[in-house]
């Protein structure tokens, strides 16, 4: 294989906090999220983009993380399983959580209604101010303005209806300060016992990452991983990456039908076996002989 | 007098805004509040879609400044430290209605990386859309959120105002009360439709997900498959497998069978509207007649033939079938839906002719053609009577004044067919083999004999045990033909389906249904689904043979869809029962 495009080590330290649903590693923070991609790792988001939630073309938060990115990110001890939700459950901590809570709606409240007030005038002083420019004296239109300004004072409710209310995406909460981190970072434990094809999986993502490259899932690809040149916001994925193991007999139609499909989609087939300290890559393709 | 619109944010600028991690940006958050968290070492997350002061309108980004500061003036007292956590701000809030709804659009990628500038400013600018878009949180005005509360120890949400748009196609009432199921609520809550509470806290995404998201309800794996259909558009529901009928159930469903044979008769009669030689008006009336009309026709048709048969000649009736063509051909037609006809249609005439009367297995005497023959009819033996019927001679003169007496016709080819059919109808008495017959048991033997050198093949191949499969002296359809020499039988997919226990690891999970329906959709009668889905990730074996019979057997004749889930992405992967056609005419 040629040269990698750049090298980098993850030099970032600051510790990701992970939560589970499901087994799926998840992560939910905006800080997190681009923490790990400056680390290179690229996840894919599975939830529904607040701006168009009624799409598929792209997605957010939260961020899935592949086995490989969340073992890699805490063997660099930058990530924490966060503890499941529970922040609710408390006795007298929830009353006062939930009258801080109605307070806080109060105070936004009050706050928009001000900013609402605020809209309004100066909507009504920019009118005045186009009027004023155009047709000089009118006196009367002018008083309009004024008395329309005045009332706004005086009366202007806001509805509760039009308040804006923010749904978070991320759990709000105390769990997510970096002692806590550091705390639940030390109990880390390996949660899945790993077999010896993830094992092997592994250790390609591992080099490969290590060489500059971005590394996704390519299971639509009948790979293990899709390789790119750069980030995937900006490249196409020029490998799909297949890891083998070193020793073990393979199916000449298992390589064929693999190295077919990759030329259909105009990638190079990698075949990947880790052994002897590094990893082995044999790249296929597919060429017509004449 | 003058208060510009405070729209770039509640964030102070209050120094030099370097690269350097510790910026002097201030984050003038709701620090009254006690669950947030403060970090150091990084830049404060900008609220969505907003750039920094310092790459926007500097003057306007300042004034704006001005106005939040003194609106939160009593958020100033912590000013000096940093708070990231991604509640926005009421000012915020407020702005935050007026954003864009439009998705950046994505360039073309490039081929390789190559370190110029040009890549890294392309780079840089897609990375700033991407968090742009990521960071940005849900904003809605409180009228436009329906209120609900989660209620853990029964796995739904309920709701407390009434319902948006989406009762037509989600939810379900119970008690007297309208309830979500939990992958319906949470999304809903991505949509920013629903606000969940639960001990009168609002729940956030996260929250939904891992509260709402268990083995008990609804895996992750099938929400990724609920939500993805769900922002295409389609109606899914949880599929429940007692709610549809058996296959017995659905066997006995007459007006369901009806329905369905006649869907195939429509689809057969526009797939090949003359296969045989008709016609083109007949085929016409054909194609657009239904399955009623049809037998409408059946009937005119019959009453055809029975008009037509008094004044035919009455030589033999056998014959009027076959030299007038017209009843016969439309009689074939008509069969052309029911059976396939191989050989004579005179044979046919019978059947599908007025069941009464089989007149060709009836003689009548020849009263047309006996201008040889004496005036009168001879009487019968009297032996052949039954007891005291005295039947005399038949004057038929007053019958041969009724008859039509004119000669026929026939052309050439009639006249050929007519001889053919006299060769055929070969007299056995004349032949002297079989006159030579004292008894039956000669003649079989005489008929096995003639049998064997017929067929001129070794007598012995049918002497054993193992025979041929075939005797080619037989005139069989091609089609038969090779049914009987296939050496393994074709099986259907749902052939021994009914005897395969159910597993728990394939299930069918929803019912889905076309967008295209949502508008007169009813979820108390949401009629055919369009398809089922079953959820697999890329990390599972394939569906074995029994799981897909299973799953055939327990859908009925609506397709099964494996959604393949591999962490973001979904396939979708079906299995069809195939039939390999047999290319043969019969």
């Amino acid at each position: 294989m040629e040269g990698a495009p750049r090298t980098e080590e993850p030099t970032s330290c600051r510790v990701v906090g992970i939560s589970h649903c499901d087994s799926a590693s998840l992560l939910w923070r905006v800080e997190d999220l681009r923490s790990v991609r400056s680390q290179g790792l690229v996840g894919s988001l599975l939830g529904s983009l607040p701006r168009t939630p009624r799409q598929n073309s792209r997605l957010g938060r939260p961020l899935q993380l592949l086995p490989e990115e969340e073992l890699l990110l805490s063997k660099c001890h930058t990530a924490a399983s966060l503890p499941p939700a529970n922040q609710h459950e408390g006795g007298s901590g929830l009353v006062q959580q939930v009258a801080l809570q109605g307070e806080e709606r109060r105070r936004s409240y009050e706050e928009q209604s001000i900013i609402a007030l605020e809209g309004r005038k100066s909507a009504v002083l920019r009118a005045m101010a186009s009027s004023n420019t155009g047709s000089g004296s009118e006196t009367c239109q002018h008083k309009a303005h004024w008395d329309s300004l005045k009332a706004l004072d005086q009366s202007f409710t806001f509805p509760l209806s039009a308040l804006a209310v923010q749904l978070s995406t991320a759990r709000v909460g105390l769990a997510h300060c970096p002692e806590s981190r550091a705390f639940l970072q030390a109990h880390w434990s390996i949660r899945v016992q790993l077999s010896q094809h993830s094992e092997a999986r592994y250790e390609v993502f591992r080099d490969l990452r290590r060489r500059g490259f971005y590394l996704t899932s390519a299971g639509k690809f009948g790979g293990d991983f899709l390789v790119y040149p750069g980030d995937p916001l900006r490249f196409h994925a020029h490998f799909i990456a297949v890891c083998l193991s070193k020793d073990k007999p393979v199916c000449l139609l298992d390589i064929l039908s693999v190295a077919r499909l990759g030329s259909n989609v105009k990638k190079t087939v990698l075949l990947c076996s880790p052994g002897g300290g590094g990893v082995l890559y044999t790249s296929l393709q597919w060429s017509g002989m004449v | 007098m003058f208060f510009p619109l405070p729209v770039e944010g509640s964030y102070t600028w209050s120094g030099v805004l370097g690269d350097t991690k510790m910026s002097a940006l201030r984050w003038t958050c709701n620090l009254s509040r006690m669950w947030t968290e403060w970090t150091p070492w990084d830049r404060p997350q900008l609220p969505r879609g907003r750039k920094w002061i310092d790459k926007g309108p500097r003057g306007a980004g300042l004034m704006s400044c001005v106005t939040v500061t003194n609106m939160a003036e009593h958020n100033m007292t912590q000013s000096g430290e940093k708070f990231y956590n991604e509640i926005l701000s009421p000012s915020e809030l407020f702005a935050a209605q007026s954003r864009s709804h439009k998705l950046p659009v994505r360039g073309q990628k490039d081929f390789y990386p190559n370190d110029s500038e040009e890549q890294r400013q392309r780079l840089e600018q897609s990375l700033e859309e991407h968090w742009s878009l990521i960071s940005e949180e849900r904003v809605e005005r409180l009228g436009n959120l329906v209120k609900a509360t989660w209620i853990p120890s029964e796995k739904i949400v309920e709701l407390q105002t009434p319902a948006g748009k989406f009762w037509q196609t989600m939810g379900f009432s119970a008690r007297g009360k309208q309830y979500l199921h939990p992958e319906e609520a949470l999304h809903l809550m991505e949509c920013g439709s629903v606000q969940v509470f639960y001990q009168d806290l609002p729940l956030s995404i996260q929250d939904g997900y891992e509260r709402f998201l268990s083995s008990s309800t609804v895996s992750l794996l099938q929400y990724q498959v609920f939500a993805h259909l769900k922002r295409l558009g389609y109606v899914v529901h949880r599929f429940d497998p007692s709610s549809e009928p058996s296959s017995y159930a659905r066997q006995l469903n007459l007006p369901q069978s009806c329905n369905k044979e006649r869907r195939q008769l429509k689809r057969k009669r526009s797939a090949s509207p003359t296969p045989s030689t008709k016609s083109t008006s007949q085929a016409e009336t054909q194609k657009e007649s239904t399955a009623d009309i049809m037998e409408e026709e059946k009937c005119s048709h019959e009453e055809d033939e029975s008009k037509k048969l008094p004044d035919s000649d009455l030589k033999t009736c056998s014959e009027t079938s076959d030299t007038q063509t017209g009843p016969a051909d439309s009689g074939g037609g008509r069969t052309w839906w029911m059976a396939d006809i191989s050989g004579d249609q005179s044979e046919h005439q019978p059947a599908s002719g007025s069941p009464r009367w089989h007149f060709s297995s009836i003689s009548f005497p020849d009263l047309g053609s006996s201008e040889r023959h004496p005036s009168c009819l001879f009487p019968p033996d009297p032996s052949l009577l039954p007891g005291s019927l005295a039947v005399g001679v038949c004057d038929i003169t007053p019958w041969r004044s009724r008859i039509n007496l004119r000669q026929v016709k026939m052309s050439a080819k009639e006249q050929k067919r007519e001889m053919d059919r006299g060769r055929r109808r070969w007299d056995i008495n004349r032949d002297k083999e079989v006159r030579r017959c004292r008894n039956w048991a000669e003649y079989h033997k005489l008929q096995a004999r003639r049998e064997g050198r017929r067929k001129g093949q070794p007598e012995h191949l049918w002497n054993r045990e193992v025979t041929p499969l075939h005797d080619p002296s037989q005139p069989i359809p091609t089609a038969e033909l090779l049914e009987t020499i296939s050496v393994s039988k074709s099986s259907n997919l749902l052939e021994g389906a009914s005897r395969v226990k159910a597993s728990d690891q394939w299930r069918i999970r929803f019912n889905v249904y076309q967008p295209d329906t949502v508008a007169d959709f009813k979820k108390t009668n949401p009629g055919r689904p369009y398809c089922r889905m079953c959820v697999c990730s890329f990390s599972d074996p394939v569906p074995d043979l029994r799981a897909i019979k299973q799953m055939a057997v327990q859908s009925g004749d609506i397709q099964v869809i494996c959604a393949v889930v591999d962490y973001g992405d979904i396939s979708f992967y079906a299995f069809k029962d195939f039939q390999l056609p047999t290319d043969v005419y019969p």
